[in-house]
C-alpha cells in the first residue's frame, strides 16, 4: 500500500504550517512595533513579559516568578520577540523549516508550562476552561505533525537549498512510526 | 439652573436609567481594535499661545499621545506659568519661542495646539497647515466667516487635521445625552433650547508688565492692556459669543442635526464702562429650520444660573450643567415628581474653571451660583480625550469629534449673533 501523501494531504500539510508561521510571525512583529497605535486611535503599550512571567503558575511558577524580576528581562523580551518572528518567517517561508519546527516547539512548550491548566476552571486570560490539554499544548502537536513531515520538501523555499532538494516525502508510515 | 435637591436627585435617575447601556457612555474612547497597529510614538507637539486655556491643554496633554515639544507665546510670563505646568505634570522643560514662525520652522513637530487670541487663529493655523503640521486650535474658529472657511478651506487643501476645541464633544455626559436622549427621539419635538452663561464678575484682567522694556507694539497691540484683555476689544475679539456661546451652539448643532439659519440679538456695555467694546451682556436668539430656536444669554451681573444648556422637547427636558451633570426630566410627570440629578462624571473638586480663560471670572470667586458650587474637577477630562483624540486622528487618521465642517456652523451662528447685537437688526446666516 502506498502511504505516501496525497497532494491534498501534502496542500494541508503546508496550509498547516503557514497558518501556524503567521501566528508566530505576528506575535513577534507586534512585539517588535513598538511605539505603536491602534487603529482605532490609542497607544500601545511596550511589550513587556514580565505581566505574563508573574501570573505564571503550576509546578514551574516560581521560576517564571523569578524571571519576571530580572534585571535583564528587557533582553529577554528582545529575544523573544525576534525568535517568534524568526520562527514565523522560517516557518511561513518553508526556510530552515525543521529548525523553525523546533523552534516553534520549543517556545510553545515554554509557554505551555508556564501555564499549565492543572485547576480545570476558567482563569483570567485564558479563552476558554482547560484541563491540561490547553491551545499551546494543541498547536505544539500540530508542529510536531509539520515537523515529522519534513513539509520544507514538499513546498518552501529549503527545496532551493541543496540537503532538501529532490528528497522523496517521508510516506505516512514512516513519518508517524 | 437652580433646581431644588429632590428635582436634582430625580432628574440624575432619569437621566442614568435612560443611558445606562449606552454604548458612547460605557465604551467611550475603548473602542476594540479592528485593524493593526501604525507604528510611531506620541505626536510631536508645539504649543502657541501659553494663557490660561493653553496651558488647560498643556496639562491635560496625555504623555503616552503626546509629546510636548516646544512652547510659544509673546507673553514671557505665560511662558514661565508653563514651565510650572511642565512641572506639575511631571514633565521636562521645553524651549521657548516667542515667534510661532521661528517654532515652526527650527523644531521638528507634528503638530500644534493653538490658543492664541481669536483674532491670529486663521494665520497661525493656515500658515502652520501649509507648513505640513496638523492643527489643533481652541474655539472660536476665525473671528469671521471669511477666517473660518479660509481654515476649512486649507485643511483640505493641506490634507491635514484641523480640529477645533470644542471640548465638549469629547465630554462622556454629552455623548451620552446625545446617544441616549437626543437620537433615540426621548425629547420628543425639540423647538426651544435655553443656554446660559451667567457670570458676576469683570472679565478685565490686570497684570504687571513682563519686563520694564516689554513692548506689546512690536506684536501689534497699541498697549499692555489691550493684549492682556483682548476679549474686550472688537478687533480682536467677537465677546461673549465668540468665547463662551460658540460651545454651546456647537452642541445645540449637533442636538437639533442642523445649523442655525439667522440670529437677532441686543445687549451691550451696561455694567463695565471701562472702555471695553464687547458687550457685558448679551442676549441673542438663533434661528434654526422647521420653527426651533436657540436663546443665548450671558450676563456679567449675576451668577445665580451659572452656565448650562436646557433642550425642551414635547417629551422630555433635558438640562446639562456646568459640564458636568445632567437631568432629565418626562413631560407630563406630576409636578411633585419632577427629577432632575446631576451625572457627575467624576469626582468633584476644587475650581476647575480657574485655568480657563472663558471662566476667570468664576475663578476670581465673583460667580457662586448653584452651578458653580457644582462645578467639578473632571470637567477637564474632556480637554484630555480632546487632546488625545486629535492626536489619535494624526496618528491613525481616527475620526475627529470635532471636524472644520462642524466648528464652522457654530461659528457662523455666533459670528452673526455678535453682528445682529451691532446692528441691532436681524442677521441672516449664509450657507
Amino acid at each position: 500500500m502506498d502511504l505516501t501523501p496525497t497532494r491534498t494531504q501534502q496542500a494541508a500539510l503546508v496550509v498547516l504550517r503557514a497558518l501556524i508561521g503567521w501566528h508566530f510571525l505576528y506575535e513577534g512583529f507586534v512585539k517588535i512595533l513598538w511605539p505603536a497605535w491602534s487603529r482605532d486611535g490609542a497607544p500601545i503599550a511596550r511589550f513587556s513579559s514580565a505581566g505574563y512571567l508573574r501570573s505564571a503558575t503550576g509546578p514551574l511558577a516560581d521560576l517564571f516568578h523569578g524571571l519576571a524580576e530580572v534585571s535583564w528581562l528587557p533582553w529577554l523580551d528582545h529575544l523573544m520577540a525576534w525568535s517568534l518572528l524568526l520562527v514565523g518567517l522560517g516557518l511561513i517561508l518553508g526556510l530552515f523549516t525543521q529548525l523553525a519546527c523546533a523552534g516553534a516547539l520549543a517556545l510553545l512548550a515554554l509557554f505551555y508550562l508556564s501555564w499549565l491548566p492543572t485547576r480545570g476552571v476558567y482563569e483570567p486570560g485564558a479563552e476558554g476552561n482547560y484541563l491540561l490539554v490547553s491551545k499551546n499544548l494543541i498547536e505544539a502537536a500540530a508542529v510536531a505533525v509539520v515537523l515529522v513531515f519534513r513539509t520544507g520538501r514538499i513546498a518552501g523555499l529549503d527545496l532551493l537549498r541543496g540537503r532538501e532538494r529532490a528528497q522523496p516525502v517521508a510516506p505516512v508510515a514512516e513519518a508517524t512510526r | 439652573m437652580n433646581l431644588t435637591p429632590e428635582q436634582q436627585e430625580l432628574g440624575r435617575r432619569n437621566f442614568l436609567r435612560v443611558v445606562a447601556g449606552t454604548p458612547a457612555f460605557a465604551a467611550l474612547g475603548v473602542a476594540a481594535a479592528v485593524k493593526g497597529p501604525v507604528r510611531g510614538g506620541p505626536v510631536r507637539l508645539g504649543f502657541i499661545g501659553l494663557g490660561g486655556q493653553g496651558r488647560v491643554l498643556l496639562e491635560q496633554a496625555d504623555p503616552r499621545y503626546a509629546e510636548v515639544v516646544a512652547l510659544c507665546d509673546i507673553n514671557p510670563l505665560q511662558l514661565q506659568k508653563a514651565d510650572e505646568s511642565l512641572v506639575k505634570t511631571a514633565r521636562q522643560p521645553v524651549k521657548h519661542y516667542a515667534d510661532w514662525r521661528e517654532m515652526i520652522q527650527k523644531e521638528r513637530l507634528e503638530g500644534v495646539v493653538i490658543a492664541s487670541p481669536l483674532f491670529t487663529h486663521t494665520d497661525v493655523a493656515v500658515a502652520c497647515m501649509e507648513a505640513g503640521l496638523h492643527v489643533l486650535c481652541e474655539k472660536m474658529m476665525g473671528i469671521d466667516d471669511a477666517s473660518c472657511r479660509r481654515m476649512g478651506d486649507a485643511a483640505k487643501r493641506t490634507g491635514r487635521v484641523l480640529e477645533i476645541g470644542h471640548q465638549r464633544f469629547y465630554n462622556p455626559v454629552y455623548q451620552a445625552a446625545y446617544a441616549g436622549i437626543v437620537k433615540a427621539g426621548l425629547l420628543g419635538e425639540v423647538y426651544h433650547a435655553r443656554l446660559v452663561w451667567h457670570r458676576n464678575g469683570n472679565w478685565r484682567r490686570t497684570a504687571e508688565l513682563p519686563s520694564p522694556d516689554y513692548s506689546p507694539a512690536q506684536w501689534g497691540y497699541p498697549t499692555y492692556d489691550h493684549l492682556i484683555n483682548w476679549r474686550l476689544y472688537k478687533q480682536y475679539s467677537r465677546g461673549h459669543m465668540a468665547e463662551l456661546a460658540s460651545h454651546m451652539v456647537a452642541i445645540t448643532d449637533w442636538f437639533f442635526g442642523t445649523q442655525a439659519v439667522a440670529a437677532v440679538g441686543s445687549g451691550g456695555v451696561f455694567r463695565f464702562k471701562d472702555g471695553r467694546e464687547v458687550p457685558d451682556h448679551t442676549y441673542v436668539t438663533l434661528e434654526y429650520p422647521g420653527g426651533r430656536d436657540a436663546v443665548f444669554t450671558s450676563i456679567e451681573s449675576n451668577a445665580f444660573d451659572n452656565y448650562y444648556e436646557a433642550y425642551y422637547g414635547t417629551k422630555g427636558t433635558l438640562i446639562l450643567q456646568g459640564e458636568i451633570e445632567a437631568y432629565l426630566f418626562e413631560e407630563g410627570a406630576p409636578a411633585g415628581a419632577a427629577k432632575a440629578t446631576g451625572v457627575a462624571v467624576a469626582p468633584k473638586a476644587g475650581p476647575a474653571g480657574s485655568a480657563s480663560e472663558s471662566r476667570a471670572a468664576d475663578a476670581a470667586g465673583a460667580g457662586k451660583g448653584v452651578g458653580a458650587a457644582s462645578g467639578g474637577g473632571d470637567r477637564l477630562a474632556a480637554y484630555r480625550m480632546e487632546v488625545s483624540g486629535f492626536c489619535s486622528a494624526v496618528r491613525t487618521g481616527a475620526e475627529l469629534k470635532c471636524r472644520p465642517e462642524r466648528a464652522l456652523g457654530s461659528a457662523k451662528a455666533c459670528i452673526a449673533g455678535f453682528d445682529a447685537i451691532e446692528k441691532k437688526a436681524r442677521v441672516e446666516i449664509k450657507a
